[in-house]
């Protein structure tokens, strides 16, 4: 903060002033974002084996002779 | 000086009421939100393959995310070269020679037809992919930061956000090759930056310990989130975009929730001493990767704040990782020249 000149000062508090009047929500939020994980969990490759049956990066079947 | 005495006496003030407003609305914590929680099972990826090419150090690197490119990613060396991979047949689909080899970000346009670099040369280069010729070059320099380019994100096509290491952050015109928008207001300079799901808003992690939501149209900063003891390297958003993941060389990685303006939890072990350089989240949000100075990966499980697995296999440090966008592998660059795709 010692570094910044009047106008940069000026710009710093117009800007906590706007910061502290956004709407901020219950952090209910939290039980929601938790929800969100759980449901998406089953959808993600890393944490369903299901899903990396078919693996893109992974040589399937034998060696061909040319 | 009685004018700026007052300003910053108002500025703590500030801070302090936004202190104080956070807590009013702080119901319940993380830790309790998962009491309940099982842990998730010791996490093992194996590398599946091994990009070689590179011929000196990888800053950075981006996966494509439209459905024609979701297997190529774009990366970044100070041997002078933007490589663009197929990493499922490990070929090089593009091998870009750079005017200035100091590069320290690149990003992958969403559409995939250009790709955009920058580094200590301080400017922004787009390149088209897909020019008429078939030859790539170069289709903007955009010039105006005056300090080094540490990131850039594509919005689409005629956009693109960079963070410098002059403090701000610019959206530019890229048809133009001018400043739109001029993002102010870090103390220290922008490390990293990364765009919402929706493309409405984006973060930027700082020298100032300090992350900042901005809102694009605005202009505007949102919040602030502080609680870093050092430099914010790495930051993405949470895959909803209603939190915000940091990673910082006090060794630790950060969530934040948006919607609360709250830290929600800590990603630490005493067993880490080592500064955080890059960070991404699986799919669902679940488990947070992040890359580490001493050449590890660390898995965390994002709701419990464990390390359930590790990804070993670089000879030096880990300095870019991302998930791809169908969350079927995970590509981590180094230092010791090698991008490695892992799942």
């Amino acid at each position: 903060m010692e570094d910044l000149d009047l106008p940069q000062m000026k710009r710093e508090v117009e800007s906590l002033q706007y910061q502290l009047a956004i709407n901020r929500v219950s952090s209910i939020t939290v039980t929601e974002l938790v929800k969100w994980i759980e449901g998406c969990v089953c959808d993600d490759p890393f944490l369903n084996p299901e899903l990396m049956r078919a693996n893109p990066w992974v040589e399937k079947g034998k060696c061909v002779i040319l | 000086m009685g004018e700026m005495e007052e300003l910053r006496k108002e500025a703590d003030n500030l801070k302090d009421q936004i202190t104080e407003a956070r807590k009013v609305v702080q119901d319940t914590t993380l830790q309790e939100a998962v009491a309940g929680t099982t842990l998730v099972g010791r996490v093992q990826l194996k590398t599946r393959k091994t990009l070689r090419g590179h011929l000196a150090k990888i800053y950075a690197m981006h996966w494509g995310t439209d459905t024609n490119c979701s297997k190529l990613c774009v990366s970044a060396s100070q041997d002078g070269k933007l490589i663009v991979w197929d990493t499922l047949t490990t070929n090089k689909v593009n091998a870009i020679p750079l005017k200035s080899s100091w590069v320290m970000t690149c990003a992958y346009a969403p559409s995939g037809n250009m790709v955009a670099c920058g580094g200590l040369d301080n400017m922004c280069s787009i390149y088209n992919l897909k020019g008429k010729d078939g030859n790539v070059k170069v289709m903007r320099e955009l010039a105006a930061h005056t300090g080094y380019l540490s990131c850039c994100r594509f919005l689409n096509d005629s956009e693109i956000i960079t963070s410098s290491g002059d403090c701000t952050c610019i959206l530019w015109d890229i048809e133009t090759g001018t400043e739109k928008t001029i993002f102010a207001g870090h103390l220290g300079d922008c490390m990293s930056l990364a765009v919402s799901p929706d493309f409405k808003m984006f973060i930027s992690g700082a020298c100032d310990f300090t992350a900042k939501l901005w809102d694009i149209r605005e202009a505007t900063c949102r919040q602030t989130f502080s609680g870093h003891e050092s430099d914010i390297n790495a930051i993405g958003f949470f895959p909803n975009g209603n939190a915000v993941i940091t990673g910082s060389d006090d060794a630790t990685c950060k969530l934040y929730d948006l919607r609360a303006d709250q830290e929600l939890i800590t990603y630490q072990d005493s067993g880490i001493m080592c500064g955080v350089t890059s960070l991404a989240a699986s799919l669902s949000g679940r488990l947070l990767l992040a890359g580490y100075d001493d050449f590890n990966v660390n898995i965390w499980d994002m709701l419990k704040a464990e390390r359930v697995g590790v990804l070993a296999g670089h000879d030096n440090r880990v300095s870019c990782i991302g998930v791809s966008s169908d969350g079927m592998a995970c590509c981590t660059g180094s230092w010791d020249s090698f991008l490695k795709i892992w799942n």
